[in-house]
């Protein structure tokens, strides 16, 4: 009980911390404002969208206000295609000394004109605030929209989705490898739930039983995954070079899923219900003890490990799922303001400061981006048919 | 007053008989293989699974049978639920079939990955019980859909206790 009353005054006391924070900083006077009113494009359709990427870019990046007048930053230059390319200069200049932050010129072929002004939008916030952007990262995710539950692939924005498998069979649990080229999932194309990576026919883990939630670590040598294959869904590291299978836990009475990488690969954040219901433990990659790390709220589930530190999850705090963020070494958490929907299976952005997840209201699921710091969330893909299991490129 | 004696007499009585028939009822479907675990989960001892499902079948006849249902967030085989594994152990026993796939079901409730791990606990637990009942464990396969197949579309009570269920595909 006295625990209890412990957990629930920490709780409190990060979400008015956070509160306070929101309060502080709800004006948008942290944010930089930049002008690209003096940036030429050509009466093209390609170097329009250009222009307008860049600028939605620039804005939800969190860092930036876009602006016609008046702003700390000009970005100058201009953006031509022709002959199926596209070129664009861009120049960004500090209005009070007319210090020059970033001078470029970039070049694509038209196809890939979103690409290009994602590309210009994390240069600019790199220069700008030396904070990498997320514009040029991907999101995998899964959707039911030819009537199966395939993989699909979508720029940070939303746009520019692709159907990647066309197994006509179930995808479940995407995650990226950490080169950030191919993807990791479960699918039963074969009959059973195996693991595979696009690029690949054979399986990576085809065991008898379960074979699922495959989360490859950040040299890229092993892999995290769950398997039934000795009776029991327990968590496993496969070696990706000999296959070798080394188990980390043995509960009986219990589930694994969901295991994530810490940034330094020595640990391993995975869902476990030894306790009775599902919460989120800490383990060794060599084994040993799991630590437990949530304990507020009825269910903590999909963890994702970010480089900032931060392990992110989806808890159960009232009957609705939220998203919560723990700082393991810190021993913080904070759970982030939402509505009244269902937020679930968090992914970190490659900023390391916005949250992809699903929200689910009214039995539909759709696509949003969170912002850690100021900006209210936002909907990347949604309509009449379901989006899930969004997980970001690193 | 005697008439109250009485009545409260034959309620002790009622109560002490009820609670010995329906102990006797539950402990029916193998008490030591529940043990005392009262969120369920049997585990006759980690029997590992055919170590390639590749060579086995992908499908089955799955009108055989009727589907086992479990309680919300249990993988145990409830003792009402339990003659249905019971007649497939027998038809397996008896020769009539090569073998079957025990698939596991989870409603929409909770994550996904998770459910997927529920839904293979599900199934392993009726394969468990499979297994204490004679058949060969080699026989049996088990297939966790987590909550990706339900057998009712609704978001209510009655749809999730129909989606949350093992179902038998004898092959």
């Amino acid at each position: 009980m006295r625990r209890l009353f412990f957990a629930i005054c920490v709780v409190l006391v990060s979400m008015s911390a956070v509160a306070q924070r929101v309060e502080v900083r709800k004006s948008g006077e942290g944010k930089i404002s930049i002008n690209l009113a003096g940036y030429r494009t050509g009466g093209d359709t390609a170097s329009r969208t250009f222009l307008s990427v860049l600028k939605a870019d620039l804005n939800r990046s969190g860092y930036f206000k876009v602006t016609s007048a008046g702003a700390e930053l000009n970005v100058a230059g201009s953006c031509v295609s022709g002959g199926g390319n596209m070129k664009a200069d861009c120049q960004v200049y500090k209005v009070s000394n007319r210090q020059r932050l970033l001078g470029k010129s970039y070049k694509a072929p038209a196809s890939g004109v979103r690409g290009l002004a994602h590309r210009v939008a994390d240069e600019i916030i790199y220069a700008v605030t030396g904070k990498k952007g997320m514009a040029s990262g991907k999101i995998a995710l899964v959707s039911n929209r030819t009537g199966r539950k395939e993989l699909y692939v979508c720029d940070m924005d939303g746009k520019n989705v692709r159907q990647i498998t066309k197994d006509r069979s179930i995808v479940v649990g995407p995650g990226w490898m950490p080169d950030g080229k191919n993807i990791v999932y479960t699918s039963y194309k074969r009959g059973y739930p195996n693991v595979y990576m696009t690029g690949r026919r054979k399986p990576l883990s085809s065991h008898g039983g379960l074979n699922a939630s495959g989360a490859v670590s950040p040299d890229g040598k092993s892999m995290a995954v769950i398997l039934s294959r000795d009776g029991n869904p327990e968590l496993y590291i496969k070696s990706l070079r000999t296959g070798f299978l080394k188990r980390l836990t043995r509960t009986r009475r219990g589930n694994e899923a969901s295991p994530c990488w810490s940034p330094d690969g020595n640990h391993i954040a995975y869902v476990s219900d030894t306790s009775g219901s599902p919460q989120i433990y800490i383990i060794s990659r060599t084994g040993g003890r799991p630590q437990r790390l949530t304990s507020s709220g009825t269910e903590n589930v999909a963890p994702d490990w970010g480089e900032n530190g931060y392990i992110v999850f989806s808890s159960r705090v009232g009957g609705r799922y939220r998203i919560s963020m723990a700082n393991p070494a810190q021993r913080t958490l904070r759970v982030l303001e939402t509505d009244w929907a269902d937020y679930e299976d968090p992914s970190w952005a490659p900023d390391g400061r916005h949250i992809v997840c699903s929200r689910t209201a009214s039995y539909r699921s759709s696509i949003y981006l969170l912002d850690t710091l100021e900006d209210s969330p936002v909907a990347l893909l949604s309509g009449s048919i379901d989006w899930f299991s969004p997980a970001c490129s690193p | 007053m005697n008439k109250k004696a009485c009545s409260f007499l034959f309620l002790v009585v009622l109560v002490a008989f009820v609670s010995v028939f329906s102990g006797c009822r539950s402990k029916k479907p193998s008490a030591d293989m529940y043990g005392d675990n009262m969120l369920g989960d049997p585990l006759i001892g980690d029997v590992a699974l055919n170590p390639d499902n590749m060579g086995l079948p992908m499908d089955g006849d799955r009108s055989l049978f009727a589907a086992v249902m479990f309680a919300y967030d249990s993988s145990q085989v409830n003792p009402e639920e339990a003659g249905k594994v019971e007649a497939v152990a027998k038809h397996l026993n008896k020769g009539k079939a090569q073998g079957v796939i025990v698939e596991g079901h989870g409603d929409e409730r909770g994550s996904r990955e998770y459910n997927l791990a529920l839904g293979e606990r599900r199934a392993l637990a009726i394969r468990d019980y499979l297994i204490n009942l004679g058949v060969d464990p080699s026989s049996i396969q088990t297939k966790s859909y987590g909550e990706e197949m339900p057998s009712a579309m609704g978001h209510d009570e009655g749809a999730w206790r129909q989606n949350r269920r093992g179902v038998f595909a004898i092959y």
